[in-house]
Order: structure tokens, then sequence, then C-alpha cells
């Protein structure tokens, strides 16, 4: 519990913040897997350390904490835009597989699924 | 007897189709690193079987010729979100320059705004040391050198400002010149290509085409209409046709109000190119929205302290003993439009400063008094004018983070497509499936880093402010 506090290398919530937004653009699927594993981590840390400790040095590594909230909020904010993003692009590209799958033909003219009625 | 017969024309069209299958995958290691060609693979087509005795025996397969393996969706896609960060970034690089004129290490002796926070407060200041001693030329001349300082970067900054959109103005309309050039290029494309290959794909020429679409769409926002034969249809994003299959039509400008406007058949579109997208919605947003809302915010500021400041020094008595008819320290501005070029310094005697309240003697200090506390009053819309330009500056900061952050995001967008399409199109070994896989995994895990890190940074706050509070 004194390690967390005394050890200043809780990873910046800005570069942690940046760095996700990088590896997202360039769908480095590896590198946003560990993160979240160590943002899983960090986050058990702090729920089991930092939060809890009533001391003057909990006080003070929470303020120091919520300091670099704030000056990550502007890069979560490109991170955000970026994930919405994303997520636009990856229903386009479902939809592109959908249509490779045949489900669908281009100019939407063919209907290739099952007949219904009486023929 | 046939059937040998056919087994034979089998193996031979097999070994024909091969051959041809090879002649493409060559032709895709060659164009390996030509800009824009788009890998094609080999399109069987089954022959049709005949009838021996009554049994159909299957005469295998020709190669008939060769498909792109683009994907118009995927490249529409792109070239959207290509307009969008195209629009964004000219628009952040105007915003930049304009945010670099307000920031004081720019200098105030060049043709840059100085710091014209520091000169509201040096002249305001320079009044409450002509309290002190309200007949002391010295402090008087001190009067009249800050307000010339504070008009003369104000004055420069809207002077720089007007010569930045004169600049942006110039550029939008040689925008407007090459995507004419590119449109008659593409209603070329279109011909020949639904000429030469009216039902399938056109390949290089398909890829050409793609390539101009993509050109276009860093300067212009597009939609993109599939037509009849393989042609394309390419409207502005508000609907005004630029290219119809083989014809195209050109985008005209003329001057409205001094600043070029953009004609589409007659129909003044300048409006709609702004929220388009491409860089000639960014030149736009930038000359049309950015620019003038900054210059407005200067003339308010202008416009109020020198009028405010004039009718004060009208209403008091100067060193001459002259009562309500001191004059004006700045040249009074007849509205609020024009207030922050036109402002400037008309007073050369430093005797006309009314420091004494009307009919009081030359010796009192009642109106220099009142002139200092007009720094603590109200009178720029609402605001002091120190917080007024405070105020701005930070809306105008705000402004431009809001574009990084849009800017930011729709780089990524396009980086993300453009991975997507070279997997696609490119000659390149990725498989189409693993690639959409891969994206899938990165959104999957970049969403609970966001989430995670959402949480954290709400408690993080919560609990630091409960922290400072306690």
């Amino acid at each position: 519990m004194t390690e967390l506090r005394v050890r200043p290398a809780h990873p910046q919530l800005k570069q942690l913040v940046t760095e996700a937004s990088r590896a997202l653009a360039t769908l480095d699927a590896d590198r946003l897997e560990e993160l979240a594993l160590s943002c899983q981590a960090l986050n058990r840390d702090l729920n089991r350390d930092l939060y809890r400790d009533p001391g003057p040095a909990g006080a003070a590594a929470r303020g120091a904490l919520a300091q670099q909230a704030r000056e990550a909020a502007g890069d979560m904010a490109v991170f955000a835009h970026v994930l919405d993003a994303t997520r636009a692009n990856l229903r386009v590209l479902r939809r592109l597989r959908e249509l490779r799958e045949g489900h669908f033909e281009y100019g939407g003219a063919e209907w290739t699924g099952s007949r219904h009625g009486h023929d | 007897m046939g059937t040998i017969s056919s087994a034979l024309s089998i193996m031979t069209g097999a070994l024909d189709n091969d051959q041809a299958a090879l002649n493409v995958v060559a032709n895709n290691v060659a164009n390996a690193n030509t800009p824009g060609y788009t890998q094609e693979v080999p399109d069987w087509q089954q022959n049709a079987p005949i009838d021996i005795n009554g049994v159909l025996v299957g005469q295998g397969a020709t190669e008939t010729g060769a498909t792109s393996q683009r994907d118009r969706v995927l490249n529409e896609r792109l070239d959207q979100q290509q307009q969008l960060a195209s629009a964004s970034g000219t628009r952040l690089t105007a915003l930049n320059t304009v945010q670099s004129l307000f920031t004081p290490d720019s200098g105030s002796s060049s043709s840059t705004a100085g710091d014209i926070g520091s000169d509201i407060t040096s002249f305001f200041d320079s009044f409450s040391s002509l309290e002190a001693n309200p007949t002391d030329n010295a402090l008087r001349q001190d009067v009249l050198a800050t307000a010339s300082t504070l008009a003369g970067d104000v004055s420069n900054a809207a002077a720089s400002l007007n010569g930045q959109r004169s600049s942006l103005d110039q550029e939008a309309a040689g925008v407007a010149t090459q995507v004419n050039s590119l449109t008659s290029a593409l209603a070329q494309l279109n011909l020949e290509i639904q000429s030469a290959s009216p039902n399938g794909d056109a390949g290089t020429l398909e890829d050409q085409r793609q390539q101009d679409l993509s050109q276009l769409s860093q300067l212009i926002g597009i939609n993109q209409i599939t037509t009849e034969n393989n042609g394309l249809s390419i409207t502005t994003t508000s609907g005004q046709l630029l290219v119809s299959e083989g014809q195209s039509f050109q985008l005209t400008t003329g001057l409205v109000n001094g600043v070029t406007n953009f004609f589409a058949g007659g129909t003044n579109i300048t409006s709609q190119l702004e929220s388009g997208g491409g860089e000639l919605g960014g030149y736009l947003t930038a000359r049309d929205q950015d620019i003038p809302s900054v210059l407005n915010s200067l003339d308010q500021l202008a416009y109020s302290v020198s009028t405010q400041v004039n009718a004060l020094n009208n209403s008091g008595t100067d060193l001459a003993g002259d009562n309500g008819n001191a004059g004006d320290i700045f040249l009074e501005p007849a509205q609020v439009a024009g207030s922050a070029t036109a402002m400037s310094v008309v007073m050369t005697n430093p005797d006309n400063i009314a420091a004494a309240s009307l009919g009081a003697d030359t010796g009192d200090n009642t109106n220099a008094v009142a002139m200092a506390n007009l720094a603590n009053q109200t009178i720029v819309n609402g605001e002091t004018p120190s917080n007024y330009y405070s105020n701005f500056i930070t809306a105008l900061g705000s402004t431009v983070q809001q574009v990084q952050t849009e800017n930011t995001a729709q780089t990524a967008s396009v980086t993300q497509l453009q991975t997507q399409s070279n997997a696609l199109s490119s000659v390149n070994l990725n498989d189409e499936a693993s690639s959409l896989t891969v994206f899938e995994r990165s959104y999957q895990a970049a969403s609970q880093v966001f989430t995670i890190l959402n949480t954290t940074m709400a408690s993080a706050l919560n609990l630091g402010e409960q922290a400072t509070v306690s």
C-alpha cells in the first residue's frame, strides 16, 4: 500500500489515454489489449489502496491523481472521438463483410435469400 | 471418345487458365509499388456442360479476365472521412495562425497583436498614476504612450486578421480551379470506363478514377452516385451536380462584397460549401466564421474603450482649463464594425487630458480617477475590458482545442480506413478476414480501456475534490 503511494510510477493518465488513441488509430490490437489489462490493474490498485487510505498521504495522492485526470481530460475527448469514428468504420466493414458473403447483391436488385409463398 | 476429347479439352483449358492466372499475379507483383494500383484476381467462368448420352459432363472453367479487389463502399467511407479531416486540418492551420497573433511572446513591436491584455492594464494604470499628480507632464505623456501601444496592437491584430482573411480567400478560389480540373478528368474517365467496361471492372481506369476521387475529396465535400454501365455521378454534399457520367459542371467564382463567392449553375453555393468539408470547407469556415468572429470581438473592445474614454475626457477639465471640450484621446469610432482596424490615438498634446472634473481646478484628479475606474467597470458587452479580452482569448483557445480534437480523431479514422483499404486493395498478403478480426479486437479492447479510464478519472476527480475540501 505504502509502495503504491511512494512510487511515482502510476502511469500518467494523460500518457495512457494518448497511447490508447494512437494504438486505436493504427489498429494495434495487441497494444490495446495490453493497455486494457494495465488499466484493469491500475483500477484494482487504486480501489484497493489509494481510495481507501484515510491518511494525509492518501489524500495527497488522490489530489495528485485528480490533477492528472484534469490534465488528461482533453486527450480523453480525443480518445472518445476516435472510438466513435472506429465504431462507425467497423459498422461499414461489417456491412461489407455481409455483402461479400453474399447476403446482399451490389445494386440491391437481387435477393438471394429463401423464397416465401407458394411456388 | 467424346469423353477423352472432353477430358483433354478440360485439361488444356486448365493449363491456359493457370497461365492466365499467373499473368494476373505477375501483373500484381509488377505493380506492387504503383501508387493507387489495385490488386486484381482472376475471374473464372464455368463452361456450359455438354450432354453425352443423356449425361451432363462438365466442361471446366475459362479465365475471363481480372477484377480489382476494390470496394466502392469502403472507398466512399474513406473519401468522406478524408473530406472531414481535410476540412478540420485546413481550419486548424488557419486558427493556429490566428491564435499566434495573440500570443504575447510574439512581441508587440512586430505586426502581431503583441500583448493586448497587458496593454489594457497598462493604459488604465497610467490614469491611476496620474491621479497622484494630475499636472505632471511625464505622467500625462505616459497616458498617451500606453494609449498608443494599446491602439497600435489592436489595429495591428485587426490588420493581420484582414490580411489572413484575404489569403484564405485566394486559397479558396484556387481550390475551385483544382476542383474543376479534377471533375473534367473524372467525366472523361467515366466515358472511357463506360465505353471499355460497362459491365465489369475497368482495372487501371478505375484505379485512376478512385485516385481522382480521393484528390477531389481532399478539396471539397462530395457525394458519389453509381450510375448505369459502371458510370459515376458526383455532387457536392449539398447536392449540386459536379459530374454526371461523361459531363462535368464547373464551379465559377465571383466577388460579392469583396470576397470570393462560389457558384454552381448560377446559384451561389458558398455557404453550402462552407459546411461541406474538404479544404474548401475549411478555408471558407475560417474566412467567413472564425476570423470575422475574432474581428468582431476586437471591434467590440476597441469601440467600447475608445468611446468610453473619449466620453469621460470630454466631460472633464484639461490642463488648459477647457471645460467639457478637451477633445478625444482615441479616434472616435462611428460604429462597432471596423473599430479595431481604425483604433488610433488622435490626441497629440498631453495637456488635453482632462484629469480634473468639470469646472474644477486643473490640479483636481476626479476625472483621472473616473478614467482609471473604467478598468473595473463592465463597459465591454457587460464585462470589464480585461475580463472581456481574457474571455475572448479563452474562447479562441477552446475553439482551437475543439478543432484539434476533431482533426486528430478524423485523421485517426482515415488511418484506420486506409489500413483496411490497403489490406483489401493493395498487393500484399494480408487476409481480409483477419484484418476485420484485428479491427474488432482493437475496438473491443479500446472500449474496455475507455470504460475503465473513464471510471478511474471520474473517481479520481470526485475523490480529489473531497480530499481538497477536507
